[in-house]
């Protein structure tokens, strides 16, 4: 007998089934490459990245400040909560900073969403979601850093390795290109840069043994306009630093996966780079191993590299070089400020990537010296095959990939810090394509740890004063010319410090550990903090002795109470 | 070897009653529904149909194989005698079906790169207790996508 169905209704995207209006106002169409470039003269934006292109994650905004932040409560909260079997489980995270554009907030999530969000109260107004495959090569949990929006458009990086540009007025999808090979392990983590008519896009996967790139697209159709290897290939400038007629160059890392800051003037991005492949065993890669651990600086017409400076050559220990280079001036020189893994804090020329100073930032290190002429000493590494050893800073970094700032009105550094760390012993391994590619076992401490926020004299790079906390500082921190200083713990906590003294003014507890890059605006004239909280991501690498803290999922904004 | 192997596994499971609701434990091992290749169209497209047996929990096929990327349109068939439903992973959104008792309906996505995408029935447990689906994308990403190097060993 022929069974008889009945029809099934239609389906339906998940998204239609929910509260969102399916639209949102046309807020960046005219959002152009010259607006980014005077980011900062438009306060209650935050339009790119790290607010503007020079890095420094600060707000002109001072309606919350240091004489008021007392009372600042949570104006809206917005929660996504995670959806069916997905990659990562026990990983994703937030790790966004989220942009907003007059008045509407556009942030990526983990898994390939992508939320747009009336700024003022968190109506959803659309969402996109990116198939993700469970099977992605992730080293360090299921994240996204944010989006790029310009020209009426946002850019998104999504975890299988492709850059998308949707509609900024209801998600839909205009272009897709294939960024990088998941078959080889790569991925993508980072938030795209908007400069001229690109938009530039680095890659993930160095725990692989890919082959780093940056990549630039044309925002209007999705090509290609460059490709930037970051490991030479041989003949190549740089080559003489890697193996001769060997592999390893093929497998070297050199991965791209936070953003980088520009210079329109002198027509460079400063681009972090990550750590060298195989992480820890230096054997198979003999030499410096450029353009790995480095700062490179790239023009963006044409993908070449301009300069570079190598904060850790010939990597035993992990310590990427990905973290921001922040943009500041000093009686008239054009300088960079670094704050790397390895646990010191560098200033660079950046015309030209010569060192002006470098000075420790936390209390130990012991993996090596760098000397006041950039000079470095390695002291303990994974060397023989089996044997344990331990080191300060651990892998994760004196700093992870969280960002540091720079308030222009206190000439200050903020650095959130984290001072662990951790045993490892080389264990080599054959390289085989798209399997991690580590040589060592590595059991980062899950005692003896602490962390602190402190601030640093531009002029000197000595330490003004520091916040101490119990944990490590695994968040990036925001600074406002309301004074201020805002750093999310572990725990949940998000603090108000003043930015001259490093007081405690305020904390509130969020529910779940801090490791996004919070944002500020104001809409109608009142002022908003935007923190992302779900903790998760690489926690056994940066703090394991918190990988049983609660999961999470939402957007804390904050302001002050309306009259 | 590998194939022997995995007909042993089957015959485990089943010997165990881990294929069957509430035999060997409460539920069905997830993806012991079969594997089923999609059929593709002269113009790429791809499809199949999936059924959902009474009383099994499961999708059957549970794991449905495309040999790329693309578009794939999934009809489904639930045979049981409970009302369930399908949320697929797209690019853009998930797809979302109700699947009442005694019903068929077409779900459309697109996949843009190997890998495997799990589906399921969002609805009370259903997705423990077996209706959960996978799609496997094989194959390669575009060649202007890959690494610039010679080609490397895999395991």
């Amino acid at each position: 007998m022929t069974q008889e169905y009945i029809d099934a209704p239609p389906p339906v995207a998940l998204g239609n089934l929910s509260a969102t209006t399916h639209n949102a106002p046309p807020v960046t169409k005219d959002l152009t490459y010259e607006r980014i470039l005077d980011a900062r003269s438009e306060p209650h934006n935050w339009i790119t990245y790290y607010g503007a292109y020079d890095g420094k994650r600060f707000s002109p905004l001072d309606q919350i400040n240091a004489d008021n932040v007392k009372r600042l409560s949570p104006a809206f909260v917005f929660q996504s909560g995670s959806q069916g079997i997905h990659a990562g489980p026990s990983t994703y995270a937030f790790e966004a900073a989220p942009l907003i554009v007059d008045g509407v907030m556009f942030v990526s999530g983990w898994d390939g969403f992508l939320w747009c969000l009336d700024a003022r109260n968190g109506q959803t107004l659309w969402q996109y979601k990116h198939a993700i495959p469970f099977d992605v090569s992730l080293c360090c949990g299921n994240v996204n850093r944010g989006v790029a929006v310009a020209e009426g458009k946002v850019f998104l990086a999504t975890l299988n390795a492709h850059v998308v540009a949707l509609n900024a007025e209801n998600g839909e999808k205009i272009w897709d290109t294939t960024h990088g090979d998941v078959r080889a392990g790569e991925s993508c983590t980072v938030a795209p840069l908007v400069v001229k008519d690109m938009v530039i896009v680095g890659s993930s996967g160095g725990e692989f043994g890919v082959r780093g790139h940056l990549d630039a697209y044309n925002i209007d159709t999705g090509e290609r306009v460059w490709r930037c290897y970051m490991v030479p290939k041989p003949g190549e400038p740089g080559s003489e630093t890697w193996p001769e007629d060997g592999e390893a160059w093929q497998r070297g890392g050199g991965n791209c996966w936070v953003t980088g800051t520009y210079d329109p003037e002198l027509n460079l991005l400063y681009w972090g780079t990550g750590n060298p492949a195989p992480d820890f065993d230096g054997e198979v890669r003999p030499g410096d191993n450029l353009f790995t651990d480095s700062v490179v600086a790239v023009n963006p017409d044409d993908g070449t590299i301009q300069w570079h400076y190598q904060y850790t050559p010939h990597d035993l220990w992990d310590y990427d070089s990905n973290m921001e280079n922040i943009l500041f001036e000093q009686d008239g020189r054009k300088l960079l400020g670094h704050f790397d893994k390895n646990g010191y804090f560098f200033v660079l020329d950046r015309t030209n990537g010569e060192l002006v100073r470098v000075t420790p930032f936390v209390d130990r290190i012991n993996w090596g010296e760098i000397d006041s002429e950039g000079n470095v000493t390695p002291s303990i590494y994974p060397e023989k095959e089996g044997e344990e050893v331990h080191f300060f800073p651990g892998p994760a970094g004196a700093k992870e990939w969280t960002h540091a700032c720079f308030n222009p009105e206190t000439e200050l550094f903020y650095c959130p810090v984290q001072d662990t760390g951790s045993t490892i012993a080389r264990r080599r391994r054959e390289f085989k394509e798209g399997m991690p590619y580590w040589g060592a076992h590595v059991i980062v401490d899950s005692e003896d740890m602490k962390g602190y926020v402190s601030a640093f004299s531009a002029s000197t790079s000595e330490e003004v004063w520091r916040w101490e906390t119990d944990l490590p500082m695994c968040a990036s921190v925001l600074t406002t010319a309301g004074n201020l200083v805002f750093a999310g713990e572990p725990t949940g906590y998000l603090n108000a410090l003043d930015a001259r003294t490093g007081e405690h003014l305020w904390r509130f507890q969020c529910g779940s550990g801090h490791h996004s890059s919070p944002t500020t605006y104001s809409v109608d004239g009142r002022q908003y903090i935007a923190v992302p909280v779900g903790w998760g991501a690489w926690v056994e690498g940066f703090l394991p002795g918190m990988m049983g803290g609660p999961h999470g999922s939402a957007i804390f904004v904050f302001a002050l109470p309306e009259e | 070897m590998a194939r022997a192997r995995e007909k042993q596994l089957s015959q485990v499971v089943s010997e165990l009653g881990l294929d069957k609701q509430n035999k060997g434990t409460i539920g069905r091992l997830l993806n012991h529904g079969g594997i089923g290749q999609v059929e593709e169209d002269a113009d790429g497209r791809m499809k199949i149909q999936v059924r959902i047996p009474e009383d099994e929990l499961t999708y059957s096929p549970s794991i449905t194989v495309m040999p790329h990327a693309g578009e794939l349109e999934i009809e489904f068939f639930n045979d049981d005698t409970n009302t369930h439903c399908a949320q697929v992973p797209s690019n853009g959104d998930y797809q979302w079906i109700w699947l009442p008792n005694g019903s068929r309906g077409k779900v459309t996505v697109t996949l843009d790169g190997p890998g495997y995408y799990w589906y399921g029935s969002n609805v009370g447990n259903d997705e423990g207790r077996g209706l959960t689906g996978a799609i496997v994308v094989m194959g390669d990403v575009p060649e202007e996508a890959r690494l610039d190097r010679p080609a490397q060993p895999r395991p």
